[in-house]
């Protein structure tokens, strides 16, 4: 089943979609082996979504990901992004969009170690050319906002998982991109924790973001409006669902 | 033996072994440049011991060229006395098991030339040298026909035998004429055939490769004799002794011939000397000095070399921090961990050792050539034999590897210190606690030790104490007061105390460091940078922010290229020592050659006198002094006779040691000669020179009197001290009075006396063979002296201005400086391998970092930039370091007059510049590859690798 396929059951009219992929393909090749990660995939998504990209180990789900944000080439097929035919802009193009329009957050939080908590979070504010001083008040603000208002001058390794992924939250949001992937936030966390981050990433969500999570965990998979299933680097499912948040509260 | 150890281990630990090969296997092209850094150290100190060889084996190459079977000579006061010492010896020769032959040689200084058909000097050598000995004679001294180079018949009347040098020089062989001109007479010769330079063809006692020798039949030089001027030296008749063994062994018996020759005699004769085992002692000294020279310049490299190794090592640990956690949770000790790290380091120490020891090699070739030319004039050119020693390169692998290996093993066993949680969630070690009592401890016995050291040191003037002794009570006091006051002040006040002593310390204590050798510069370079270091390190935010602003704070290329080396305190303290100790020795290097070659005017003033130039010439046939005072363009010309001497000071722990004199007249002292750095009592530089003038038992003699070797002189004497001059030919001796000191940096003057004093004592010898002349205002110094050399070339006329004189020494001067900044310049290669090594690293340790980066928008240019920011950053400051460090240095040194009397301090901005420039620009091409590298590093791979 395919996205077009599955329309959304209340829809009346079809918004813009905000990410729409097709017929995209994706071959790693190692020697003479070739394994096929993604093999034809078409998706759609529109603005405010909450989508849960899951399936087994191994199936192309953080492929897909790296893919459809542009943060890895395709061989075939097409993928916009805010209107943006991703895939055909040069490197530094298609740099300058991932920093005004995408927010990243990562299983293993990946801030950079030298930078402080406020500096990490004004980077991406940075590159999508606000001045110093704004992008500091933002950082601080979304900080702050996210309850680490008291861990601003702090580096990562001074911070727990919880912090520091939190961290990653904010970097991903305080540009106010349009669109946020996330690839196993909660991966590195302990359940508490991940509750936390998810629950956080929820609120965030129903202010607005659209959010686009790969996760293998089914309780966080409830959570989304839409789950998608990937296997064998195809879209097995496509299913618009109501939001449980029982496995995220736990 | 070593090696011993980690063999064991590699045979008894096979996973040590493997983990060990696998690890150095596994990224072939870091591995490489490891080696590369690390064979540097190893062919630095090789290098040196090399050049020692060559230069050894050249000098003692004189011994089978210009010697031969000569192993003795005595000075003869006549050829009467020379035929009763050589009869009396050849009785000696038939019992003695010492000595197998005595040669009566008589030679004589003269000057040699090819005419044309209307007289004029076709080719001409100034200073050849007849030789008179009996080739039958000649041929059997000392047993071996061959090594006397002597063949043929002994030349007739009227004809000569030419060596191959002066052969050479004139363009002449066999059926040539030649002519000879001595004691105012020309002598035509026919040249009957031409000799190798070898043995007594070759004879030639002194320093320098040429023997310009020719040989003529005997009488020949009796009989030019006898209408000799009053003012011309006789010719100087020696008695060879040959001792036992081939021409290098026979000096192993000097001092049983010597004995023999005293006891056969009953007395020690006069003039005798050993000529071979002083010419092979030389070569031992000046082999030995050079080893030390480039040893201990290049000392700054090896320490940048072992920089080099301990940050790789860290950087090694840092990388596989998870692995190491890993490995020690599954049961692996952490001597294991030691032991594999060492296991790793051994392999790159052995290749690098070996590598390093063939590269030194070539190093030494390379050096000891430029050398050789530097120091080979046109006079005394010294003809380069390569020669490596296999104990040279034995020493040099050996010292490298044990440098490398001890680096290695030492930093294992820090490295290896893990927390295995840690390491395995690879989370940062905790900040040490604020005092560790290990650290305070250790404090306080460096505290005490330093302390004691420097008690005894300073008041003994010990130069190690008096300047690295404060410097450890400095380092010790860190530790213990650390638990009452922030480090980063303690750690910046006793670096900046630290800095200020080892600048000062020779100014305020000149007593200690009175005639100090090069180690000790060594030691104050390493205190130095190691304080400007410690310095910058523990200040590195407050620099950041400085840069950061001068650099744009919204650059974000230069906010993460400069938060990397701020984070990382270690590795930039590191890179920043490597750069800063090899900038400063060549900034310093640069600063002191130019100030020397700056100075060719106050120099030619300082040797000049009143003088614009000199003639020299020789002894046999001196350019007549009252010619040269009737030329128009000449106001005045002093008449001085140099001859060679021995002297016996309180400072030459009773031997005699060779040096010259020189007589001095009327004129010399009326028209202005060198100035006098100690007058002594009296009251200016004239009233000494005229007590000396009046005075036969008293000199004057410079501050370079009897010093061998560079650099500022050792102990010189002072007035009121009394010297012995004896004349080695015939032993007699005079007690002289020191009047005055002269400071003249150039050793062109021996110890002065009056004429009279000197003729007293050398009788007929002492001629005036060397002229000063003043010319008049409206003539040319330089074309006067080309007049004089083409109006007195039979007289062996040497005529030179001082200008040229000073010109000449300070041009090889300044090649030396050079050839020692490209030595110095071999610690760059290791500071910039160094930077390339760790940005490599960089790039693969921080994949992931960039790989975020990327995904968050940073543009791949950016990555690039903050990367060349980052080694730009790391290179300019320790080139900051450096550079500051050697100019205040050498300001400060010249400030002390530690290189001389009022030499002014100036900086060759242009030169420094320039270094600089080459450092930086180069520092950042080898940045260029890995930057580039990380820009590649697309977002997605660097993601999934990483995760």
């Amino acid at each position: 089943m395919t996205a077009a396929a599955a329309a959304p059951a209340d829809a009346t009219a079809t918004p813009v979609p905000i990410l729409s992929a097709r017929g995209v393909r994706k071959t790693y090749r190692s020697g003479v082996e070739s394994v096929e990660a993604l093999d034809g995939v078409d998706l759609d998504v529109a603005p405010g979504e909450f989508v849960a990209v899951m399936g087994p180990s191994g199936s192309g789900k953080t492929t897909l990901l790296n893919c459809l944000s542009g943060l890895d080439d395709i061989d075939e097929g097409t993928v916009m992004v805010d209107g943006q035919p991703i895939h055909e802009l040069s490197d530094a193009r298609r740099t300058r969009h991932r920093a005004a329009s995408m927010g990243f957050v990562f299983q293993a939080f990946n801030l950079i170690p030298v930078f402080t908590a406020v500096e990490n979070v004004e980077l991406p504010l940075l590159l999508a050319g606000r001045g110093p001083k704004e992008a500091r008040a933002r950082a601080e603000e979304t900080l702050e906002r996210l309850g680490l208002g008291e861990r601003l001058r702090h580096r990562p390794p001074e911070l727990s998982g919880g912090e520091q992924q939190r961290v990653t939250v904010a970097r991903a949001i305080a540009g106010a991109p349009k669109l946020v992937w996330a690839d196993e936030p909660t991966g590195n966390l302990d359940t508490e924790t991940a509750a936390g981050v998810m629950g956080l990433l929820t609120d965030l969500h129903a202010g607005g973001l659209t959010l686009l999570l790969v996760t293998h965990d089914q309780a966080i998979g409830a959570s989304a409006g839409r789950r998608v299933v990937v296997r064998d680097g195809r879209i097995v499912s496509d299913v618009h669902q109501p939001p449980s948040n029982d496995g995220v509260m736990a | 033996m070593v090696s011993l150890p980690f063999l064991f281990l590699a045979a008894r630990r096979p996973v040590l072994r493997r983990l060990a090969l696998r690890n150095a296997a596994r990224r072939p092209r870091e591995t490489a440049l490891v080696v590369l850094g690390s064979l540097l150290g190893t062919s630095i100190i090789t290098g040196s011991m090399v050049v020692g060889d060559t230069l050894d084996a050249s000098l003692r190459q004189g011994a089978q060229t210009k010697l031969g079977p000569v192993d003795e000579l005595v000075s003869t006061s006549s050829a009467t006395e020379q035929g009763e010492l050589t009869v009396a010896l050849q009785a000696l020769d038939d019992d003695s098991e010492a000595i197998d032959g005595v040669l009566a040689l008589t030679t004589l200084p003269a000057a040699v030339a090819v005419l044309g058909p209307d007289g004029e000097a076709l080719r001409a050598e100034p200073t050849a040298t007849v030789v008179e000995v009996d080739f039958g004679a000649a041929r059997a001294f000392g047993g071996d026909p061959a090594a006397t180079g002597i063949e043929g018949p002994t030349p007739a009347p009227g004809r000569t035998v030419v060596g191959e040098d002066l052969a050479e020089e004139l363009g002449v062989g066999g059926g040539a004429t030649i002519v000879v001109y001595a004691f105012a007479r020309q002598l035509e010769l026919a040249v009957d055939r031409v000799v190798a330079q070898r043995g007594i063809a070759g004879f030639s006692p002194g320093f320098g490769s040429r023997s310009p020798n020719l040989f003529v039949a005997p009488g020949t030089l009796a009989e030019l004799a006898q209408a000799a001027p009053a003012e011309a030296a006789p010719p100087s008749t020696l008695v060879a002794v040959s001792n036992r063994g081939g021409p290098l062994e026979g000096a192993d018996a000097t001092e049983e011939a010597t004995a023999a020759i005293t006891a056969h005699l009953g007395t020690a004769p006069g003039g005798l000397s050993a000529a071979k085992s002083e010419l092979l002692a030389d070569a031992e000294a000046v082999g030995a000095e050079f080893t030390e020279l480039f040893g201990s310049i290049g000392f700054f490299s090896v320490i940048a070399g072992v920089l080099l190794l301990v940050n790789i090592f860290v950087m090694l640990a840092q990388e596989r921090k998870s692995e190491m956690g890993m490995l020690r949770a599954v049961g692996l000790r952490r001597a294991g961990l030691v032991g594999s790290f060492s296991l790793e380091g051994w392999m790159y120490a052995l290749v690098s050792a070996l590598l390093g020891t063939l590269v030194g090699i070539g190093i030494g070739r390379v050096v000891a050539g430029v050398a050789a030319d530097i120091f080979g004039g046109a006079e005394q050119s010294l003809e380069l034999t390569f020669a490596v020693d296999p104990a040279s390169v034995e020493s040099g692998f050996t010292v490298g590897f044990i440098i490398s290996l001890l680096t290695v093993a030492l930093t294992s066993l820090s490295i290896a210190r893990v927390n295995v949680i840690r390491a395995i969630r690879d989370l940062p070690e905790p900040a040490p606690p604020r005092t560790r009592l290990r650290a305070l401890v250790a404090g306080a016995g460096i505290v005490l030790a330093a302390g004691a050291w420097t008690a005894w040191g300073i008041p003994g003037d010990e130069p190690y104490a008096t300047l690295a002794g404060p410097v450890l009570v400095l380092a010790g006091l860190v530790p213990l007061l650390s638990r009452f006051l922030p480090r980063r002040l303690l750690v910046s006040v006793a670096a900046v105390a630290v800095l200020a002593w080892a600048i000062s310390a020779f100014g305020v204590l000149p007593d200690a460091f009175e005639g100090v050798e090069i180690p000790i510069f060594v030691v104050q370079g390493v205190v130095l940078t190691a304080a400007a270091v410690a310095l910058a390190t523990r200040n590195q935010e407050a620099v950041g922010a400085v840069v950061r602003r001068l650099g744009g704070g919204r650059s974000m290329a230069v906010r993460l290229g400069l938060a990397y080396p701020l984070a990382r305190r270690f590795r930039t303290g590191m890179i920043l020592a490597m750069y800063s100790l090899v900038v400063f020795t060549l900034v310093f290097i640069v600063v002191l050659s130019n100030l020397f070659s700056s100075q060719i005017d106050s120099f030619t003033a300082d040797v000049a006198g009143g003088f614009e130039l000199q003639v020299s010439s020789n002894a046999t046939n001196p350019v007549p002094v009252e010619e040269v005072r009737s030329r128009d363009d000449v106001v005045a010309a002093a008449a001085l006779s140099d001859a060679d001497a021995e002297f016996l000071t309180p400072r030459t722990e009773g031997e005699f040691e060779p040096w010259f004199v020189t007589g001095i007249d009327e004129v010399f002292v009326g028209q202005g000669p060198t100035g006098l750095g100690d007058v002594g009592t009296y009251p200016d530089a004239d009233a000494a020179y005229r007590a000396v003038l009046a005075d036969p038992g008293l000199t004057i003699v410079s501050d370079f009197f009897l010093q061998d070797g560079g650099g500022p002189p050792e102990e010189p004497l002072e007035p009121g001290e009394r010297i012995t001059l004896r004349d080695p030919v015939s032993g007699s001796a005079r007690q002289l009075t020191i009047a005055a000191v002269s400071d003249s940096s150039f050793a062109e003057a021996g110890a002065y006396v009056s004429q009279d004093s000197l003729r007293e004592l050398y009788g007929p010898r002492a001629t005036a063979n060397r002229i000063l002349v003043a010319t008049s205002d409206a003539a040319d110094p330089e074309e006067v002296a080309a007049e004089l050399n083409a109006a007195y070339l039979a007289n062996g006329a040497e005529a030179e201005t001082f200008r040229e004189l000073v010109a000449t020494n300070l041009a090889s001067q300044t090649q030396f400086f050079r050839l020692m900044q490209g030595y110095l310049a071999l610690g760059l290669v290791v500071g910039i391998a160094g930077l390339g090594v760790v940005m490599v690293r960089a790039v693969r340790e921080r994949r992931r970092q960039i790989g975020v980066l990327r995904a968050l928008g940073y543009p791949s240019g950016a990555v690039r930039r903050a990367f060349v920011v980052e080694s730009a950053f790391v290179a300019a400051e320790g080139i900051f370091i450096g550079t500051t460090l050697a100019l205040i240095t050498a300001w400060q040194l010249v400030g002390n007059d530690t290189f001389g009397d009022d030499l002014p301090f100036a900086v060759p901005w242009a030169e420094v510049a320039l270094l600089v420039v080459v450092t930086f620009v180069v520092s950042l091409l080898a940045t260029a590859a890995p930057a580039q590298q990380a820009s590649r590093i697309r977002p997605a791979v660097a993601l999934r690798l990483a995760d």
